[in-house]
């Protein structure tokens, strides 16, 4: 029973909350910026570098980025959020769903690549697991939504994991995969999980030396 | 001094204030992943926090501040007004600087939870402190 409506209008519930949720996110966040003022400062460097700066800078920029004051984290975040899109969007099972249902789908990954991303993906949830509770700085601004949406994105991962290798009873253990994976898909947009959308905006909205494009927007309201 | 103590909070101005910009703070607000990757790029984190005290991390200041402010919708203490006063002014020297991986724009926010508490009579100047 819970199988069936977890399979079936689950599905379609969630995907319809997720993209309906992400364009009320988008509109919202383009309605309130759609307001524009003239920079007067613009951030780029117009002055030619000399050469000592030619041969510094791409050290200097380096040293400043996020992977080389984190090379750590920058690395484990990076590879966890490639195998968080690639393990489900290119997994053999959910292709084969979609081509069932809507008679198309996506390039699928080898079974074996599959799972090494998602074990990739929970190895990533238990490093930012243990650095959010054992860094000070991360524990001094962790509620309880950041540790609840942690175990959210990790339990579709975890549960297909253990579906996959079959370890528990397959069809508990699936339907558990459905409804955690529905519930995931739609928190994302109205939680901090949103920054699936926002990371490729906001950049372009500030006035500041690391803008995308003009940053002359100004916020409304 | 002894009558700044004495002012009651006036909420309804608070609520008023936050209002203005609720819907692009909140946003702000909820695009913070709590990374803490914004740390390095306050020099008040790096030089009197030793690069250690979260309490002079950007993410910390504002969730702490406007967050709060957002969260209790502007039901708040004066003791709390007092403590936000440490970490809008002690801690942050409203430099710019800071920087957000996600790009929450963090020092707009920290100008905007500055004029919320200043509509409260609260301002840089410690009361603790005989002014100069």
């Amino acid at each position: 029973m819970i199988y069936n409506l977890a399979r079936g209008p689950f599905v379609w519930v969630a995907v319809l909350v997720f993209v309906v949720g992400i364009v009320y996110r988008l509109v919202e966040l383009l309605r309130l910026t759609r307001k524009r003022e003239r920079v007067l400062w613009p951030t780029r460097n117009v002055r030619a570098d000399s050469p000592e700066e030619r041969k510094l800078r791409p050290i200097l920029s380096f040293q400043h980025s996020l992977i080389g004051k984190h090379p750590v984290m920058a690395v484990v975040s990076g590879l966890f959020h490639v195998g968080l899109f690639a393990g489900p969007l290119l997994a053999k099972g959910h292709n084969l769903l979609l081509r069932q249902s809507l008679g198309f789908s996506l390039w699928s990954l080898p079974l074996a690549a599959t799972d090494a991303l998602t074990a990739l993906v929970l190895a990533g949830v238990l490093f930012l697991l243990v650095r959010r509770v054992a860094v000070p700085r991360v524990r001094a601004v962790s509620g309880v939504a950041d540790y609840a949406l942690l175990l959210l994105v990790a339990a579709p991962y975890l549960t297909g994991f253990i579906a996959y290798h079959q370890w528990l009873p397959y069809r508990a253990v699936i339907t558990l995969h459905m409804l955690t994976g529905e519930a995931m898909l739609m928190a994302i947009p109205f939680s901090k999980l949103g920054h699936l959308v926002f990371f490729f905006f906001v950049r372009g909205f500030m006035e500041s030396e690391h803008n995308v494009g003009r940053g002359d927007r100004v916020w409304s309201s | 001094m002894a009558g700044n103590d004495l002012k009651p909070i006036n909420t309804d101005q608070i609520r008023a204030l936050l209002k203005q910009k609720e819907a692009s703070m909140k946003l702000r607000l909820a695009a913070c992943a709590g990374c803490t990757l914004c740390a390095e790029s306050c020099f008040m984190f790096m030089n009197k926090g030793k690069g250690q005290d979260p309490q002079y991390m950007p993410s910390y200041k504002v969730l702490n501040t406007l967050g709060k402010l957002y969260r209790k919708r502007g039901k708040v203490s004066r003791a709390e007004l007092e403590r936000m006063r440490q970490l809008l002014w002690k801690n942050c020297a409203l430099c710019e600087r800071c920087y957000c991986p996600l790009g929450v724009d963090l020092p707009n926010m920290i100008a905007f939870a500055r004029k919320i508490l200043r509509s409260q009579g609260i301002d840089e100047t410690d009361p603790k402190e005989p002014s100069t």
